[in-house]
């Protein structure tokens, strides 16, 4: 026997799921159409849902396909390149600034503060065209530097931290003081330890932010050299001759690495999405 | 605002592409065909093994942002000291001082197409010169055209008028599939402006009018502009175009005719051989008109050693180098000398017709620094057009822009 | 306690410094160079002097420009339909993925899945499924709906249509975005008391009236947040159009101030960084203007109150 409630909580499921399915389409869709040869793939993207999700005459050939005629690994390198050295000069820099904001007292520490909240106002399209223009003029278009340096310090990080940092409870800096410890002791052996949490949502903030950045690569890259993978799969569809197949290859090669790690460390991902929530 | 600049390349960790060797000629090449850059390269090698006053170092970039790069280095302080660059840009990097004129220019377009000689002259100075010219025409076949009894034009003066022309569409979509015409939509950005001003011209209308300063009201959105652009609209909206997504269409014998230039001619010839046909393009009014001018080399304002560049100019222009290239790339060799000695351009070659429209029928693209705008607003344009968007409206604001761009810049006076 | 202040401010400043430096260049500075530039007809490379032209670019721009207030409006359009539907949408899965049983984290990780598509890709993809003609998978989609009464015509795309191409930029907009917002407001959820649902359900409350008077309070928080970033977001609009419609056609159906400033900015605009610049500044005070609208919100929430 099936009660009513029960009945009602089950279809509630099914729909979830049913949903679910639905959603994830487009993106079962691009894997199909990946291995499908590129002449079939709009014939087959007109069979309707869900048939369209399934690859024709499956092959690996637009695989084959992207690491010869799109140099695939060149944008994935560049990509690693520039997401990991500014995640990475970033963690250091803004939360070295974060804890000298919570926890040091020094002349200047309010004014400091009051900029970093205020410059975090500004959003990075306000300031592109001047920057750009000062990129030109300084020779850097087309360079790992442009795109790196910029994002290194971020106000959003720096509060982060600094939100992290100022809710430690003070008695572990005074027993770090009675060891004789100075500050920089006390952020490298007591405060890095204890705000993992916080570097773990910082790394997740700030690899989202400049792993789908796509307007500034855009604006200075001329050509592939440096290029990152938006902006490579941005003008894949404009290379001739347009091939489907190839470009949904190179898309799901993409993004399968970063899905699987979102699938793994899911927990991290939405504890740090839901961090930049919390303040309200 | 200069200080501003200079702290930041310092901080910017200085990426060391500079100029090289002290000793070395820098030289971009924009590199499109495969077969265009080995030629190149090989002709470098060549120069460098003939004991130059300066070895030549060649750096080759995708053509793809080829442009922007001249501008971004130009604003660095970091142009090569040779340079190739699509011909009507010749005008607008002339007027921001990124090319100088060059010297002694005489005995080097002695020999030249009056084409390219026109291409690479801006108010009275010569600051480019080119190993080819170009050809556009429609390729079509023999065998679809004599099924329906289509007349074949022999020569630019016999072009089909536009009426005959839509005829014939009309006739080889009813014997088979309708999309038979190949317009190259698959293409991008210049293309455009190049393949379809002509019939603009041919109308009796322009681009822009002829004038110092150029202007656009009046010209781009003249009556026979738009009757001409109008026409075109209608075999997109009545299906007669291909869209060939695949670059092959014509290939594959699904487009019967191809609305292209001198590049495609080999794999055109591959694929059908004897039954292949290269046709003026439609006469819309007032005679067939087609598009001119291609890549062309300059000497950039930061050139170290003018002489040096000189002397390498006057390498790659003599005819074996030139007919080197252009069996690379099938375009239309730049003097008439070694045009006579090209299998493909000579009297009797298959594209004899290329070489003898350019005297008769092409018309240069606007010689302005005001180009590079008006051929972006031009294909703007183009693309609404193609969407079915009212032509009149589309090139009446095309118009209006182009001479506000114009305005904006006091009708580009020498500086 | 004094060791530590007297020893800090070198510290404190040392620390910091690297980060401060970085704001100062890369934000600050810049941010001061696009209000001055926004007053000159500065262009790169360009032969004639740059000259102070005072508010001229700003009274061109909102004062009739075509492209620019049409840029403007549309943004505004996408943020109107995007910011309800999309926070709808949120909630409602939020409260559908707020619950305990097996499977839930597979279920949850594809709405979530999302949040790591990078909005280029995204567009890419959607290209495809948005392709022209009769073989198109959203055009088949629509003919299948339509029972055959309706078919693209050959080379017909629903990004060619005046009425329908910003709704088709919107749909993979909301696509894409939805996760991150539901993720937001999932933990906003979960941090609500369950005691206070306990107690409404003691006073008899509906389901209605528990959503109206707990859910709905409890959740003012993430719901403002993530309500403002989604309408700043759509100011920023700019990834998906640059792929999908990059003239910011049909006619000028989907541009958008960020397309407007970078096409300024570019060749294709003739390299007017001044103009462009004057394009960031007003992008700016949009942004803070809606980010201004929750406390004038509550402000006027208590004023009506008193």
């Amino acid at each position: 026997m099936i009660r009513p409630a029960q009945l009602r909580r089950l279809t509630g499921h099914l729909l979830l799921v049913l949903a679910a399915v639905l959603f994830v389409s487009p993106i079962l869709f691009m894997i199909a159409a990946g291995f499908t040869p590129d002449d079939q793939v709009l014939p087959a993207a007109s069979r309707g849902w869900p048939a369209a999700l399934l690859p024709v005459e499956p092959s690996l050939q637009n695989y084959r396909d992207v690491f010869a005629r799109m140099d695939f690994l060149r944008f994935m390198v560049n990509s690693l390149i520039i997401v990991s050295t500014t995640v990475v000069a970033g963690l250091a820099i803004n939360s070295m600034a974060g804890f000298a904001l919570a926890r040091l007292s020094w002349a200047g520490r309010r004014a400091i503060l009051v900029t970093v909240v205020a410059l975090m106002v500004i959003p990075f399209e306000a300031i592109a065209v001047p920057l750009f223009f000062i990129a030109v003029s300084a020779g850097q278009i087309d360079t790992y530097a442009v795109q790196i340096v910029p994002f290194i310090a971020n106000p959003f990080s720096i509060y982060l931290f600094y939100t992290f940092f100022r809710d430690l409870p003070r008695e572990i800096d005074e027993a770090a003081l009675l060891d004789g410890a100075g500050p920089w002791r006390l952020y490298w052996d007591l405060a890095v330890p204890l705000a993992r949490p916080a570097f773990a949502s910082v790394t997740i903030l700030t690899f989202l932010m400049y792993w789908g950045a796509y307007l500034w690569p855009l604006m200075v890259t001329t050509g592939p050299e440096v290029r990152p993978l938006p902006v490579a799969i941005g003008e894949f569809p404009n290379e001739q001759p347009v091939q489907w197949g190839d470009i949904m290859a190179f898309a799901t090669l993409m993004i399968l690495p970063v899905m699987t790690v979102f699938l793994v460390l899911q927990r991290w991902f939405v504890r740090g999405l839901a961090a930049t929530g919390v303040k309200g | 605002m200069r200080w501003i600049v200079m702290v930041l390349s310092a901080l910017l960790l200085v990426a060391c592409i500079g100029p090289g060797d002290d000793d070395e000629l820098l030289v971009w090449f924009h590199t499109g065909k495969p077969s265009e850059r080995a030629a190149m390269e090989a002709m470098v090698a060549d120069y460098n093994a003939s004991d130059p006053p300066r070895q030549v170092r060649l750096v080759c970039i995708p053509e793809q942002g080829y442009h922007d790069r001249i501008e971004t280095a130009a604003q660095a302080g970091r142009l090569p000291d040779v340079l190739d660059f699509d011909g009507p840009y010749l005008a607008s990097l002339a007027w921001k001082g990124i090319l100088q004129p060059i010297p002694d220019h005489q005995e080097l377009v002695d020999n030249l197409l009056p084409s390219l000689v026109a291409q690479g002259t801006w108010r009275d100075q010569v600051y480019g010169l080119g190993q080819f010219d170009s050809g556009l025409g429609l390729y079509a076949r023999r065998s679809a055209l004599t099924a329906i009894g289509a007349r074949i034009p022999d020569g630019v003066a016999d072009a089909w008028s536009v009426d005959e022309f839509e005829e014939i569409l009309r006739g080889l979509a009813e014997r088979g599939e309708r999309q038979v015409l190949d317009l190259k939509l698959n293409y991008g950005g210049e293309w455009f402006t190049y393949a379809f001003s002509p019939i603009i011209q041919s109308a009796g209308a322009d681009l822009v009018s002829r004038a110092t300063p150029v202007a656009a009201v009046g010209t781009l959105d003249a009556p026979q502009a738009v009757a001409a652009m109008s026409r075109l609209q209608s075999w997109i909206a009545e299906g007669y175009v291909h869209p060939n997504a695949d670059d092959n269409a014509f290939i594959s014998g699904a487009a019967l005719l191809s609305w292209c230039g001198h590049w495609v001619y080999e794999d055109y010839a591959r694929a059908h051989g004897d039954d292949l046909v290269v046709l003026p393009l439609p006469d819309f009014g007032t005679g067939s008109r087609t598009g001119m001018g291609s890549w062309c080399w300059g000497i950039t304002r930061s050139c170290r050693d003018v002489d040096a560049a000189r002397h390498f100019l006057t390498y790659i222009l003599g005819d074996d180098r030139i007919l080197a290239m252009t069996a690379a790339n099938a375009a239309v060799p730049a003097t008439a000398t070694a045009a006579a000695q090209s299998s493909l351009h000579g009297p009797d070659g298959p594209l004899a017709l290329f070489t003898a429209q350019l005297s008769e029928a092409a018309v240069p693209r606007p010689v302005s620094p005001a180009y590079p705008v008006i051929t972006q607003v031009f294909q703007d344009a183009f693309a609404r057009i193609r969407r079915g968007e009212d032509v009149a409206e589309v090139l009446a604001e095309a118009a209006v822009e182009i001479d506000r761009e114009v305005a904006d810049n006091q009708g580009y006076p020498s500086p | 306690m004094s060791r530590r202040l007297a020893d800090s401010h070198r510290s404190g400043w040392a620390l910091s410094a690297p980060a401060i430096a970085g704001l100062l260049l890369f934000v600050a500075l810049p941010f001061v160079i696009a209000v001055v530039l926004s007053f000159t007809n500065y262009r790169l490379n360009n032969p004639l002097p740059t000259r102070w032209v005072g508010l001229e670019h700003y009274r061109a721009l909102l004062g009739g420009d075509q492209r620019f207030v049409r840029a403007l409006i549309n943004v505004a359009l996408f943020a109107i339909i995007v910011v309800p539907l999309q926070t709808a949408l949120a909630l409602m899965l939020a409260m559908a993925l707020n619950r305990q049983c097996r499977g839930i984290a597979f279920v949850r990780s594809a709405f979530f899945i999302p949040v790591v598509y990078p909005m280029a890709l995204v567009a890419v993809v959607w290209q495809l499924l948005y392709a022209p003609g009769p073989d198109g998978a959203v055009n088949a989609l629509i003919e299948r709906f339509s029972a055959g009464s309706w078919s693209a015509a050959p080379g017909w795309s629903v990004l060619d249509g005046r009425w329908t191409a910003l709704p088709a930029i919107i749909a993979l907009s909301i696509w894409q975005g939805v996760g991150f917002q539901t993720v937001i407001l999932l933990a906003g959820l979960q941090a609500v008391p369950t005691s206070l649902y306990e107690a409404a359900a003691i006073d008899g409350a509906g389901a209605w009236q528990r959503f109206r008077n707990v859910t709905l309070p409890g959740m003012w928080g993430p719901l403002s947040f993530t309500m403002i970033l989604t309408a700043i977001l759509a100011l920023r609009l700019f990834d998906q159009v640059r792929i999908l419609t990059p003239d910011g056609g049909p006619g000028l159906a989907t541009t958008t101030v960020m397309l407007e400033t970078v096409r300024s900015a570019s060749a294709a605009g003739g390299y007017r960084i001044g103009r462009a610049s004057a394009m960031a500044v007003i992008f700016f005070v949009l942004v803070i203007l809606v980010g201004l609208i929750p406390s004038l919100l509550r402000q006027w929430q208590l004023r009506r109150g008193a």
